[in-house]
């Protein structure tokens, strides 16, 4: 037996537990650096913390500040010395040198060249109680002098949800996760691809982030920070012109790669560091609310720095978790459809691994119950079984890649890492919901062989990425380079056809046209005189085209949309009408009536002029099926002559621009490395971590400390950048071989235990259970993992079956589908969250 | 990618001025959202105007063309702009001094002053990320350009990225970086020898320091000096045209830096076949080109020319033919009663051959179509109307006219059925509804089988059961048969593989089949 034991774990070894991590060496946490700060009209700039100026005094030495002994367990008490010489400038950097009057929140980055840093900044507008207002003085008091100071205002009823009214998840999820909820078409009517749902959260992903519709505040635009328990709301006089900024410096590596290689990370995983530093904010507002309680000011001081500090600490333990924690190093999914050579191998090595664990929780069905949990909230899986109307590839694991996804990123481009966080944490149902899953036991290798085994399951793209080489940066015909011909002698012959070259006809050519004088007799200079004068009569390209100049059409009106338009605002009209029905904020962008007057002077010739008169036709043509605002009516002024005015004007200006090639450049394709596939699938890991979607953990200690608050994090403060209705973590214990599943919904479970344990699917527990028959039979592993992959498929079917059955209905008794299709109560759950990823309307009859 | 790039530059005169705007127009979506689909956060334009400040306020008024100088300018008043087409996406990248999509015009502004004289950098130069839902984020990169006439020998530019996916455009800070900074490094170098060549003609500095000052002269000589324009300062001629180019390249590059494979499921079985079929019946179709007076040509007419668009129900020709018809399978069991319909439906999975003999070729078409869906795409061979027998290798759903004799060693034969349609003899002549097949026809269902049908298989029972609930629409009913056959044809592949490919045991194989 033992031979065989050791077999067994060398072949693990070999598979899974060779985890790598980001960094190279130490992440230091003081390289994390904390400051707040504050800007009122009165008094200027004061520094409210720093965690470089504060020092923790050592417990042994006799504290004069906290003299309340008979506590056990005594906080760590701190010192605060003089503030480092460098905070005027970060302030400065930090507020900037004129004051915005912008009421939400402002997200900052500065890299600081030397000593080498980062400095994330969020400001905030401040928000009061009405009995408070006014006392924030006390902060920087008491972190600055430790002076007494008096103001002391108790607040009986700490409600923490109640600080928040202005952006509660339930507001918020209604605005978003409803649109997202009704424009999805049933797959199979319109769409012939499988991938409707991921196409469908694509592209309403380039629409709400699309620059075309101009600034959209989505949803957190009244972010502000609460100086005290109550809503503002009562009395809105009290509110002052008061900033605080929070700031995160990180120091960042001497050493050239590893500074490299960290600010890659850095900013790829913004959005999880982010999310941290919201928490963090949250933290400080707690700590100013409750230390304003404390009516001694030492103790004060002291409370108001212990809660910040251990704050900050948490944030440096999550950032360094975040680096440095231990991850899969081939997670199955990814690993099949990224290498095809080795995919057999991998096919074995995966139905040897789970049908070891199978045996294993066999009696308390713990591998199906686990799958049941994750097949049903991790729901990027569903896209990869909806079958294509394409040929597979030999090589992808017999799945084609999507090719409508594909189309839409090059025409409609939409962040893929965003794509991809949101498949990792399952947020691909109705309403949204984001998952985890966190495995205890302190068998390590019964712990790495669940995660092996649910790297599988937990799916998301792969992410490619096309990057210059190296060598072409430096290249002096670098499309990046405007004035290659100027620095460098143009050789004939070059590797790369990069962009255009003004030696070359078409630029030489429009140089002549730029300057008339150059080529004496063409009539270009008269022309553009014409052209400013008369529109109509005039034809700008034939006396172009006599140079040689190809002009291209600008009219979208024309070219793009084959719609034949007189002029090129009806062009613009017309696209702007083509968008979407986004469209209509529009109205309400341009044009206050300062503005107008000052335009109306002008006569400006641009773009804002031109605007206001498009903006009014769009108002008046389009838009009467929308909401009417009557101050934009006055707003747009009532003179019709000023409006045709600028509408010629505008006409004759806009014209037909010179067209340039589009430089073609050379790039590398690699795979990427600095993607969430790769940085959320964690192994097992020394600590509870909040951000992966994955990770395997020795004891739960932690994770019942902090999942509650966790939860509700995620919910206030997603770092998916999309509202988000709920979010839950399966917790499988491998130890007892329990599967929970708790939500950031129910905050009291029976027993006090951390959520409710999963039912498990019968659908997905004889999947499995074939699967492995089959493997256990001697059938090929890859053709055993195909089966896998078309009882998948049934599932997804299936719930195809329900919602249409579901459709136009309001109740459905858990009954009745039984009767109806054959559906068992057991995998109602199942089937109906992944009837939510394609049909929205599932959700409100049956969740 | 989803942003704009300016260039701006803070002008001694007039402050900080957007100069030249590369935006990106793209195509129409190719999937507008549905109908009453209402995308929250209707601008508030109270807060809107708010939000410009005062310092904004002030300088939009400064955009008024009496106000502007040559170094506030790029292209000339009458200039068209630069365009370039991606050919590929569609996506036209446009380059003027202002955005032409109105509703960037104060995106771009605000983030030009914000970026001249707003956020603070250290030294003065380099990148800084801002912005906030309102008024959109902005990668920003500040630096100076040499101007041996500019107080300070130098001015101050920056360029700006403008984007509304404030994660995205972080997320591509290092790529932003690396490739502005080229950009930013190729025009301070070419205006560095441009300075250095013009400071060796007539040396600035001891021009000023000899000139007295006069505090009468002194503005004037500064707006003088303050008209430079950037084409100057680097003597580049084609300066606009080369960055339009850059911007134009750097939005594209940015946009397509990062790329996404997404697997879908692999297709169905139907869906496989009838890919199959059309690849040979494109093989076919250009072997008959080069093959002159081939022998037997195939009868289109009657063999099923499936298109994959509509393979399950070819409405089409069905439509030509009058008279009543077959809505569905479970119209077809309510016409033929339960029990004759499970002898059908058994004979049909069971891939015996079924005829059926009568004078309306549009129903017996329309019942071999609901038929059909009982079997995957590539189990079905069917010869709609035909005036004499066909083997069963040939088809297993055979339609004949009245009077063709059935051959014996068929009718006798266990694997075959023969559904006859023969006419009701009616008084009446009343048009009669389409519904009402049965006061038209009548079914007389015969086989040679003694096999008992009201047992198996499994699969059967379940179409029935979704057959008879009334509760099932149509659709549900469909979708619960494509479930069905799915499944079967799961369990058949895995049959396959085993006996066939790996060729085992009985006992092994009943194993398998418990289990698939």
């Amino acid at each position: 037996r033992g031979p065989i034991m050791l077999f067994h774990l060398f072949n693990f070894m070999t598979c899974v537990s060779l985890s790598f991590s980001w960094a190279s060496s130490e992440f230091d946490l003081a390289q994390i650096r904390l400051i707040v700060c504050q800007e009122c009209e009165r008094r200027g700039r004061q520094v409210l913390f720093d965690s470089k100026a504060i020092h923790k005094l050592d417990a042994s030495e006799p504290n004069p500040i906290v003299t309340n002994s008979s506590e056990k367990e005594k906080p760590p008490t701190y010192q605060y010395t003089r503030p480092a010489s460098d905070v005027n400038m970060l302030g400065e950097m930090m507020f900037g040198s004129v004051s915005m009057s912008y009421k939400g929140s402002t997200l900052k980055i500065h890299h600081i060249r030397s000593p080498p840093q980062l400095m994330v900044s969020k400001v905030f507008s401040t928000r009061f109680g009405s009995s408070t207002s006014g006392s924030t003085n006390m902060y920087e008091s008491c972190f600055l002098s430790s002076a007494i100071c008096s103001h002391s205002n108790p607040v009986d009823m700490p409600s923490r949800g109640h600080s928040e009214d202005g952006d509660s998840g339930i507001a918020r999820s209604a605005s978003l996760s409803s649109l997202l909820a009704t424009p999805l078409p049933s797959p199979g009517s319109s769409f012939s691809s499988g991938c409707a749902s991921s196409y469908q959260r694509r592209w309403l992903r380039s629409q709400a982030t699309s620059l075309q519709h101009g600034p959209m505040p989505r949803w957190n635009t009244e972010e502000m920070f609460s100086l005290s328990d109550e809503s503002c709301s009562s009395n809105p006089a009290m509110i002052r012109r008061k900033k605080i900024a929070i700031s995160i410096i990180i120091s960042l590596p001497e050493r050239e790669e590893e500074n490299h290689n960290f600010q890659e990370f850095f900013f790829s995983h913004f959005p999880l560091f982010e999310s941290h530093m919201n928490k963090l904010k949250t933290a400080i507002e707690r700590a100013m609310i409750v230390c304003r309680r404390i009516a001694e000011s030492s103790q004060r001081v002291q409370v108001y720095l212990c809660r910040v500090m251990e704050a900050l600490g948490e944030f440096r333990m999550t950032v360094w978790n975040l680096y440095m924690a231990p991850l899969i190093s081939e997670p199955v999914w990814l690993s099949m459809i990224s290498q095809s050579t080795e995919r057999n191998l991998l096919c074995q090595r995966f139905l040897k691994e789970m049908s070891l664990l199978m045996d294993h929780g066999a009696k308390s069905q713990f591998l199906s119950a686990l799958l049941t949990a994750v097949l049903t909230h991790h729901l990027a899986w569903v896209p990869t079984v909806m079958p294509s109307s394409l040929p597979p590839i030999k090589t992808a694991c017999q799945k084609p890649a999507s090719q409508t996804v594909d189309l839409l990123a090059k025409s409609h481009p939409y962040n893929p890492l965003w794509a991809q966080l949101g498949d990792l944490y399952g947020a691909l149902g109705s309403p949204v919901r984001v998952c985890r899953t966190v495995v205890v036991g302190c068998r390590r290798e019964l712990v790495q062989r669940v995660l092996y085994i649910l790297s599988y399951f937990i799916r998301c793209s792969d992410l490619q990425e096309h990057v210059q080489p190296q060598g072409q940066m430096e290249n002096p015909d670098n499309p990046t380079n405007p004035c290659s011909s100027q620095t460098t002698d143009p050789t004939p012959e070059k590797t790369f056809p990069p962009k255009p070259d003004p030696l070359k006809p078409t630029a030489c050519v429009i140089e002549k046209a730029l300057n008339p004088e150059s080529v004496p007799g063409t009539s270009v200079e008269q022309n553009n005189d014409t052209l400013l004068t008369d529109t109509k009569s005039t034809n700008p390209s034939s006396s172009l085209e006599s140079s040689t100049v190809r002009l291209e059409c600008a009219e979208m009106g024309q070219e793009c949309f084959g719609e034949d338009s007189d002029s090129v605002g009806g062009g613009l009209e017309h696209i702007l009408a083509n968008q979407s029905p986004l469209l209509h904020r529009v109205q309400f962008h341009i044009g206050s009536p300062r503005e107008t007057e000052n335009e109306g002077q002008a006569g400006d010739l641009s773009g804002a002029g031109c605007g206001r008169g498009l903006d009014r036709k769009l108002h008046q043509r389009l838009l009467t099926d929308i909401r009417r605002n009557e101050s934009t009516d006055s707003a747009l002024g009532d003179s019709d002559d000023e409006e045709t005015s600028l509408q010629e004007l505008y006409m004759a200006t806009e014209q037909k621009e010179y067209e340039l090639p589009l430089p073609s450049y050379h790039v590398e394709s690699r795979a990427s490395v600095n993607h969430f596939g790769r940085s959320l699938l964690g192994g097992y890991c020394p600590q509870y971590m909040p951000d992966f979607a994955l990770h395997g953990i020795s004891s739960d200690l932690r994770l019942k400390q902090c999942l509650m608050s966790d939860l509700e994090h995620t919910v206030l403060h997603p770092a998916l950048d999309e509202p988000v209705a709920e979010a839950l973590c399966i917790v499988a214990d491998t130890d007892r071989l329990s599967v929970q599943v708790v939500t950031s919904q129910r905050r009291v479970c029976e027993g006090g235990r951390l959520g409710r344990d999963v039912m498990v699917s019968n659908l997905v527990h004889t999947l499995i259970t074939s699967a492995l028959q089959l493997y256990a039979l001697n059938i090929a592993s890859d053709f055993c993992v195909m089966h896998l992959e078309d009882r998948l498929q049934e599932l997804y079917f299936k719930s195809r079956s329900l919602a249409e059955y579901l459709r136009g209905q309001t109740r459905v008794h858990v009954k009745e589908l039984g009767l109806a299709l054959g559906i068992e109560s057991s995998d109602i759950p199942l089937l109906a969250a992944v009837a939510s990823t394609h049909s929205p309307f599932v959700a409100q009859i049956l969740l | 990618m989803n942003a704009l790039v300016a260039l701006c530059h803070f002008c001694e005169l007039h402050g900080p001025r957007t100069l030249f705007c590369t935006e990106a127009v793209h195509p129409p979506s190719p999937s507008p959202p549905q109908p009453g689909s209402a995308i929250p956060g209707d601008r508030d334009r109270e807060a809107d105007r708010e939000g410009e400040g005062l310092t904004m306020r002030a300088n939009s008024s400064a955009t008024q063309r009496a106000d502007m100088c040559e170094g506030c300018r790029s292209l000339p008043a009458s200039h068209p702009g630069f365009v370039s087409v991606d050919s590929e996406t569609g996506i036209r990248y446009l380059s003027h001094q202002h955005p032409r999509q109105p509703q960037l015009f104060s995106v771009v502004r605000q983030a030009c002053v914000r970026s001249l004289s707003c956020e603070v950098c250290p030294g003065r130069e380099g990148p800084i990320f801002f912005g906030d839902e309102q008024h959109g984020f902005v990668f920003s990169h500040t630096f100076f350009i040499k101007d041996s006439l500019a107080r300070g020998f130098q001015r101050w530019y920056s360029i700006v990225v403008v984007a509304m996916d404030r994660i995205y455009l972080i997320n591509s800070w290092p790529f932003l970086l690396r490739h502005l900074r080229q950009t930013i490094q190729s025009l301070q170098d070419t205006a560095l020898k441009v300075f250095d060549n013009e400071q060796c003609v007539c040396p600035q500095r001891a021009v000023r320091m000899n000139s007295a000052f006069s505090p009468a002269v002194f503005p004037h000589q500064r707006s003088g000096n303050a008209a430079r324009s950037l084409t100057s300062l680097t003597q580049h001629s084609n300066l606009w045209a080369s960055l339009h180019s850059s911007f134009s390249w750097l939005l594209k590059a940015c946009g397509s830096r990062l790329t996404e494979k997404l697997l879908e499921g692999a297709p169905t079985e139907d869906t496989l076949v009838l890919i199959e079929r059309q690849t040979e019946q494109e093989e076919e179709m250009s072997g008959w080109d080069c093959a002159e007076g081939g022998g037997s040509n195939p009868q289109p007419s009657q063999s099923e020319s499936v298109q994959p668009k509509d393979f399950q129900f070819d409405d089409g020709r069905q439509e030509d033919l009058l008279g009543p018809k077959f809505k569905s399978l479970r119209h077809l069991r309510q016409v033929l009663g339960a029990n004759d319909f499970r002898q059908l439906a058994w004979h049909v999975l069971m891939g015996n051959q079924v005829i059926w003999r009568g004078a309306d070729p549009g129903l017996i078409q329309s019942a071999f179509n609901v038929l059909k869906a009982l079997l995957p795409v590539g189990c079905v061979r069917a010869v709609s109307y035909s005036p004499h027998y066909e083997e069963a290798y040939r088809c297993n759903f055979l339609g004949l006219s009245p009077d063709v004799p059935i051959p014996a060693h068929v009718s006798s034969s266990e694997f075959s059925m023969l559904v006859d349609v023969l006419n009701v003899e009616r008084g009446c002549v009343n048009p009669v509804s389409d519904d009402d097949i049965l006061s038209l026809y009548q079914f007389n269902i015969s086989s040679a089988n003694t096999q008992p049908t009201d047992k198996g298989p499994t699969l059967l029972n379940k179409i029935e059961v979704a057959l008879s609930n009334e509760n099932l629409s149509v659709e549900v009913v469909s979708l619960c048969l494509l479930c069905l056959k799915e499944e079967w044809m799961n369990k058949v592949k895995v049959l396959f593989k085993f006996s066939k490919v790996d060729g085992r045991g009985k006992e092994d194989t009943q194993k398998v089949l418990a289990c698939a």
